[in-house]
């Protein structure tokens, strides 16, 4: 079974803001804060996608990796 | 090829391993061919094999030949014995067992036993043979030799591995006696599987076969699994397929047999008002357990059914007795228990922290999930949007006395080609504790940005990866505000129109709540902490734009964003765990 993490994208059906006229920044990115702390929890060791992220643990594997 | 790498490629020939649920009410054993779980029947047809074993004449009786025992041969009928596995004798409640065989001290009070009279009594001597006192874990293992033994002779091959059912509260001592007694009976125990988490993945494996698309899409559902004896609920998190179990809810008390209960009382009042001189069948232990295996039949026919016989012969005093009951009738008398369901189901969403309108599925799972008055009254108590996943509100449902053990065969099946100790490691805390996402991540949306849409959710583990697409319509240069989400639950009043028919003509008269406007409660998301900035250029009109999540181990997080077919995007980086202004990428 080629169970991977890729999943189909998301449609969002909101719009987007149009860009500030007077905004800017270097490459076009600002990095404003970090994610918030997160919170510890047990994943329950079963069915084929968790399976699949142990293994990309195990194996040190990025998401795109374990995809080719 | 690297020693590591073969780890996932290794198929092991030799091993045959089931998915085994073992309650204390009733046991199953399935298998999976081709993806597919199927539960097995044993040599008498029961895919629902009665946990309970029976000495007769020195022979040994199991499932439903056992549980008719119950009324001629009590004290050498062992039932309701899984949860004393493990357990002290002053730790275990005999409660279950007052009708068959009563635990017993044993082993200095560290476990418990029962005796029984297990051999033939010798045909010349008057005396009787000598009892036998059988621990309870030496009755697991015989009640699991001969699950073993069913499941042998269905598939035409030795089993010898099994994963193995449990209660989401089962600690580590209990474990140590379940992998004991049913290595006895010849059973490795490849894995333990909580039975909440077992039954959405036999849901989620029955469901995953008829959609198109591969990736399960991420829900918060509340598994409701309703025993005979007892009563668990776990709410969990699915993302992407990967389940975290954010609060759990026992009733020790509340189950099937509190159903029974209800239909036995009902039963023995209306018998002595028939035969005003026969004394009360509930005083006597023959004539009550006569009454209870009869009311559990009836109960199980009005869950399918609008009304049911009770037809019992010589019940007490030599008469005989037959009642009809009705659903309704039923669903009244029992209206308490019913809604104790519902409480504590509600009590366990509240544990998780979270609001009703959080849960997105109600699996109910166990047998006593068959009952239709349960769902139904879940299905009003949760709003519209959650959709409760029983037999009588879904076409989707999977027989709920099924749907543990499925989750367990699937899980045999996934594992089967490692080996135990690589099983094990993967079920360690170094590989399952994992960081979670404190809150949701998403875009924040609309021209005023007053809105703001999903991206990643909350409970979500990391590392994880999310693809959105949004479309520009106008074109132009857009913003992407990366932020993080809250949750809202918006009150409003709603006027109702004044008039709307006889809707609520006959029923609702004592209730006056029904001028005043009726109270919405709604989901809504707000942006929260703005993570990152992001500006794309020159959107075609009609264009769609990309955006990619990436969240590390670490928490820092990629951001890639695109139009799609365009050339060239943003990318950027957000360090973990340090707030960077105007940082660049
Ligand atoms: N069709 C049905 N309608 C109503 N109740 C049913 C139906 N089928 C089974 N039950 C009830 O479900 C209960 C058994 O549930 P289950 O098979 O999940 O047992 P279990 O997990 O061994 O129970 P426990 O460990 O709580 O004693 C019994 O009370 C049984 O009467
Ligand atoms: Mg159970």
């Amino acid at each position: 079974m080629a169970i991977t993490a890729k999943m189909a994208p998301i449609q969002i059906k909101a719009s987007l803001p149009s860009l500030p006229p007077d905004w800017s920044a270097d490459k076009d990115f600002k990095a404003i804060s970090s994610l918030s702390q997160p919170t510890n929890r047990s994943l329950e060791p079963v069915g084929p996608h968790f399976l699949a992220h142990a293994r990309r643990k195990r194996h040190h594997r990025t998401f795109s990796e374990d995809e080719r | 090829m690297s020693a590591e790498e073969a780890i996932d490629e290794v198929q092991l020939p030799a091993r045959t391993a089931i998915g085994i649920s073992f309650g204390n009410s009733y046991s199953s054993i399935a298998y999976t061919s081709d993806g597919k779980a199927e539960v097995i029947a044993n040599e008498e047809g029961d895919r629902q094999i009665p946990s309970i074993l029976s000495y007769v004449s020195g022979e040994e009786f199991q499932g439903t030949q056992a549980k008719t025992q119950i009324i001629r041969n009590p004290r050498n009928t062992i039932a309701y014995f899984r949860d004393l596995l493990g357990k002290g004798f002053k730790d275990i409640d005999p409660t279950p067992c007052h009708a068959s065989a009563h635990p017993v001290e044993h082993d200095g009070g560290k476990t418990v036993a029962f005796v029984v009279q297990e051999k033939a009594a010798e045909e010349e001597s008057e005396k009787e043979a000598e009892k036998s006192t059988l621990s309870v874990s030496e009755v697991t293992t015989r009640h699991i030799r001969r699950l073993r033994q069913s499941a042998s002779d269905y598939l035409g091959k030795d089993v010898t591995a099994a994963v193995v059912t449990i209660p989401s509260d089962y600690n580590d001592v209990n474990k140590a006696a379940l992998t004991e007694a049913a290595s006895n009976a010849g059973i490795e125990i490849l894995q333990f599987i909580p039975e909440p988490v077992s039954a959405l993945l036999g849901y989620d494996a029955k469901q995953s076969l008829t959609e198109t698309s591969s990736s399960p899409s991420d829900k918060v559902v509340l598994v409701a699994d309703l025993g005979g004896t007892r009563s668990d609920v776990a709410v969990v998190a699915s993302r992407g397929g990967i389940y975290t179990t954010l609060a759990t809810a026992h009733d020790y008390e509340l189950g099937g047999s509190s159903l029974d209960k209800v239909l036995i009382e009902y039963a023995a009042k209306e018998f002595m008002k028939k035969n005003k001189k026969a004394s009360d069948p509930r005083e006597n232990e023959r004539s009550l357990a006569k009454l209870t295996l009869e009311a559990e039949a009836v109960k199980k026919a009005l869950s399918l059914g609008g009304s049911a016989s009770f037809s019992i012969e010589s019940l007490a005093d030599g008469h005989d007795f037959s009642l009809s009951v009705n659903r309704t009738r039923f669903e009244l008398l029992a209206n308490k228990v019913l809604m104790s369901f519902t409480r504590l189901i509600e009590a366990a969403v509240q544990k998780a922290d979270l609001d009703i309108l959080d849960i997105d599925e109600v699996l109910l799972s166990g047998g006593t999930s068959h009952t239709p008055k349960i769902a139904s009254n879940l299905q009003s108590h949760f709003p519209e949007s959650t959709v409760v996943i029983a037999p009588s509100t879904s076409s989707t449902a999977i027989n709920p006395s099924e749907l543990t053990v499925r989750g367990a065969a699937i899980q045999a099946s996934l594992i089967n080609g490692f080996e135990v100790p690589e099983i094990r490691s993967s079920t360690e805390a170094v590989v399952t504790v994992t960081p979670h996402l404190h809150h949701a991540i998403g875009l924040v949306t609309g021209e005023g940005s007053n809105g703001f849409a999903v991206l990643v959710n909350a409970e979500t583990p990391v590392p994880v990866r999310r693809t959105a697409q949004i479309s520009v319509k106008a074109g132009g240069d857009v913003i992407l505000r990366l932020a993080e989400g809250v949750r809202d639950i918006k009150v409003s009043k709603e006027e109702k129109p004044a008039t709307n028919g006889n809707k609520h003509d006959d029923e609702d008269d004592e209730d006056d709540s029904d001028d005043e406007p009726e109270e919405v409660r709604e989901k809504v998301w707000k942006a929260g902490k703005i993570l990152a900035e992001a500006g794309l250029r020159g959107v075609k009109k009609g264009g769609k734009v990309e955006v990619q999540v990436n969240v590390a181990q670490d928490l820092g997080v990629t951001i890639v964003c695109r139009e799609v077919g365009g050339k060239g995007g943003v990318r950027g980086v957000l360090d973990a765990g340090r707030a960077e202004a105007n940082g660049s990428a």
